[in-house]
């Protein structure tokens, strides 16, 4: 090829190819969470939820912006290994880079200081907390959305999942008449569902606490807790603990032959790993969750996730609807995209996620609250032959 | 004395004494190469947890029946132990004594993220035998897999002191321990005595790492800072250097948690266990049968 010929051809490709350079757009969303460390499966599982939601989204055509152009999401996420001061670090990190939002944090006891930096009240120039929306789709201590206006959670409710299980359980049990509490004391997460969430509605159902037992994250002897169990018999167990203890507190209720006649479970155990550390132990144990695989779009997600070597939970479930949501918040919102934008546009996704009311989710229609929580339909599911199955889904 | 209590805190003593065993294994690990070294291994704990992997392995990929599972934990953790003496001490400036500790630190985190990596952070089942069974004297029930975890604990240190008082590679051991130089010029290899102590501890990391995991039924990632945290409570309880202050270090701390446990519950556990290891450092530095360490 002589060289005027290969300027030819070379002019026409880059005329041919600017059009389309000009079009490629994104938008940046960011995922934080932890991705390593002993919970680091949380953040793992969210994060393949996020970038096969944005391969999903991306597939279908991007999202407009304000000029009618389309742009294609990109996602990145980043580790806070379930530390607060990490996870703060990160999200300021964040707010750094192009991201128009973050999707995050894992953890509650991230979640609560971290949401402390970020400016309170919107429009409030005495506070010069951080202005950067942020939509959390795992940490799930309840009512923490209202530390900042910046702050929207996809978190299902545990005070009304729970609420209803024991109204159900009061129903098709009614000769149970105690409870007994095993609550992972060191916890952010478990600690609070017990004491304010499980313990108030089962009280609330008419169900005697009979007894409670404590014990650590990492803690590896439950004799002592379960024998004050065995002494109390209760009809009723609850256990308010993630996964490892969840099973060493089974095994050992195994052993000493606590068997009550309904077993329930943390909404964060309804996971893959319970049923891969004590399926066996774990039988018939019921939680409330605000994910399974119950319809054509739940069990695409679920597939979409698998298919990136990881599982969708109703933690993981929460990250897929929240860049669903993000999507359509940033169609309406009006993005511009530009690198001159960037702080307008995250106030438009801001404004834009405050001014939902309801919102598309896997399992049905998320009530958008005023405070920045969310309402989300739920199932039931138990634990039966080593995979978790739905046994009532209270609005069907 | 309310009699439920009186029985509770039979039950706790019990229980406590046969777990802590465990502690006593890993006390002695740390005690092991402290005495023929004069150097603390901070990545002993990991290590043991990733031989106990190794074996989980074993057991979720080729079904292996418990006694083997055991075996390869144990043969694991002992060849991990070896990586680590090459890693952290064999190279490492004597000069500097600082360096090798450090390097072990090092180790540490690094065999933690590569176990949490791998395994996802997740529980996994583990192998346990005679878990149903239980003996009942009177209302103090006796698990039955604890009896085993003690049982083999102790077989382990048994065959502990027969290497180190019945063989030429346990009279080199003890030769090199008291005398590192005079070893030399009699002859002894230090650097493979030295290798060989750090398998001989792996091995017995490994041991406890997997009668921990049984005795729970559960292996997580989890359990490894537990037990760096209490092998090393267990030798300054003990006294650094001796095997015998750790066994009785091991049996201490396992009883201690599990009444401490009982009279002041889960959240204050821990601070009695602490404050216990605090009144040795301040008033018996040197442990319940070490050598006492002098002050300025």
């Amino acid at each position: 090829m002589t060289l005027a010929k290969f300027l030819t051809v070379s002019t026409l490709a880059l005329t041919v190819a600017a059009p389309a350079l000009a079009e490629d757009k994104t938008i940046s969303i960011a995922g934080f969470g932890a991705a390593s460390g002993v919970v680091g499966i949380f953040g793992q599982n969210s994060g393949a939820a996020m970038s096969a939601a944005a391969e999903k989204i991306n597939a279908e055509g991007g999202v407009t912006l304000a000029d009618g152009s389309t742009a294609m999401i990109e996602t990145t996420y980043y580790d806070d290994r379930c530390n607060a001061e990490e996870g703060i670090s990160v999200l300021r990190r964040i707010a750094t880079t192009d991201a128009l939002v973050a999707v995050g944090p894992t953890c509650s006891n991230v979640a609560e200081p971290l949401f402390g930096i970020l400016q309170a009240k919107v429009d409030d120039d005495g506070d010069t907390g951080l202005q950067f929306p942020v939509f959390t789709d795992v940490a799930i201590k309840g009512g923490l959305a209202g530390i900042s206006e910046w702050v929207f959670r996809n978190t299902p409710s545990e005070a009304m999942m729970y609420d209803n299980l024991f109204a159900w359980i009061r129903e098709t049990h009614p000769e149970a008449k105690t409870i007994y509490g095993g609550v992972e004391e060191d916890f952010a997460h478990s600690r609070a569902t017990w004491y304010a969430v499980m313990k108030e509605a089962a009280i609330k159902h008419g169900f005697e606490v009979v007894g409670e037992a404590q014990w650590l994250l990492n803690d590896t002897n439950f004799s002592n807790q379960v024998r004050g169990m065995r002494r109390a018999e209760p009809d009723v167990v609850a256990i308010s603990a993630h996964p490892f203890t969840t099973c060493g507190a089974l095994r050992e209720m195994a052993r000493q032959k606590v068997e009550p006649e309904v077993l329930v479970g943390l909404t964060s155990s309804s996971s893959l790993e319970t049923l891969s550390g004590c399926a066996a132990e774990a039988e018939g144990m019921i939680i409330p969750t605000s994910f399974a695989p119950v319809n054509d779009d739940a069990k695409f997600a679920a597939d979409a996730v698998a298919a990136k070597g990881a599982a969708l939970d109703l933690h993981s479930a929460a990250a897929w609807e929240n860049f669903m949501i993000l999507r359509d918040v940033i169609n309406a919102a009006g993005i511009e995209g530009t690198a001159d934008s960037r702080d307008a546009d995250r106030r438009k996704i801001r404004d834009g996620l405050a001014a939902l009311t309801e919102a598309e989710g896997l399992l049905g229609q998320n009530k958008r609250l005023p405070d920045g929580e969310a309402e989300k339909p739920y199932v039931f599911v138990g634990a039966s032959d080593a995979s978790w199955t739905v046994v009532h889904a209270p609005d069907s | 004395m309310d009699y439920f209590f009186f029985i509770d805190l039979l039950q706790s003593l019990t229980d406590g004494l046969l777990f802590g065993t465990t502690y006593a294994l890993i006390g002695i690990g740390f005690t092991l190469i402290f005495g023929v070294m004069r150097k603390l291994n901070l990545a002993y704990g990991a290590a043991s947890l990733a031989g106990t992997y190794i074996g989980l392995l074993a057991f979720l990929n080729l079904g292996a029946p418990p006694a083997l599972v055991f075996v390869i934990s144990a043969l694991g953790a002992g060849v991990i132990g070896l990586v680590v003496y090459y890693c952290c001490f064999r190279f490492t400036p004597e000069t500097v004594p600082m360096a090798s500790l450090l390097a072990s630190v090092g180790m540490l985190l690094f065999i933690d993220e590569v176990v949490v990596h791998l395994s996802h952070g997740m529980p996994y089942p583990y192998p346990s035998v005679f878990r149903d069974s239980v003996i009942e004297i009177g209302e103090v029930w006796v698990r039955g897999d604890l009896l085993f975890v003690f049982l083999m604990c102790v077989v382990a240190m048994g065959v502990l002191f027969w290497l180190l008082h019945r063989t030429p590679l346990g009279l080199a051991t003890r030769a090199v321990s008291q005398q590192p130089r005079a070893a030399q010029l009699c002859g002894i290899d230090s650097a493979r005595v030295n290798a060989l102590t750090f398998v001989i501890a792996g091995v017995l990391g490994g041991v406890a790492g997997a009668m921990t995991a049984a005795a729970v039924g559960v292996l997580s990632p989890i359990i490894a800072m537990g037990l760096t945290v209490k092998g090393l409570i267990v030798v300054v309880i003990g006294g650094l250097g001796s095997i015998p202050g750790a066994i009785i270090g091991g049996l201490l701390v396992g009883a201690a948690e599990n009444i401490f446990l009982l009279l002041r519950g889960v959240t204050e556990r821990d601070i009695y266990v602490m404050l216990l290891l605090f009144l040795f450092l301040t008033l018996r530095p040197g442990g319940l049968f070490g050598a006492h360490a002098g002050r300025d």
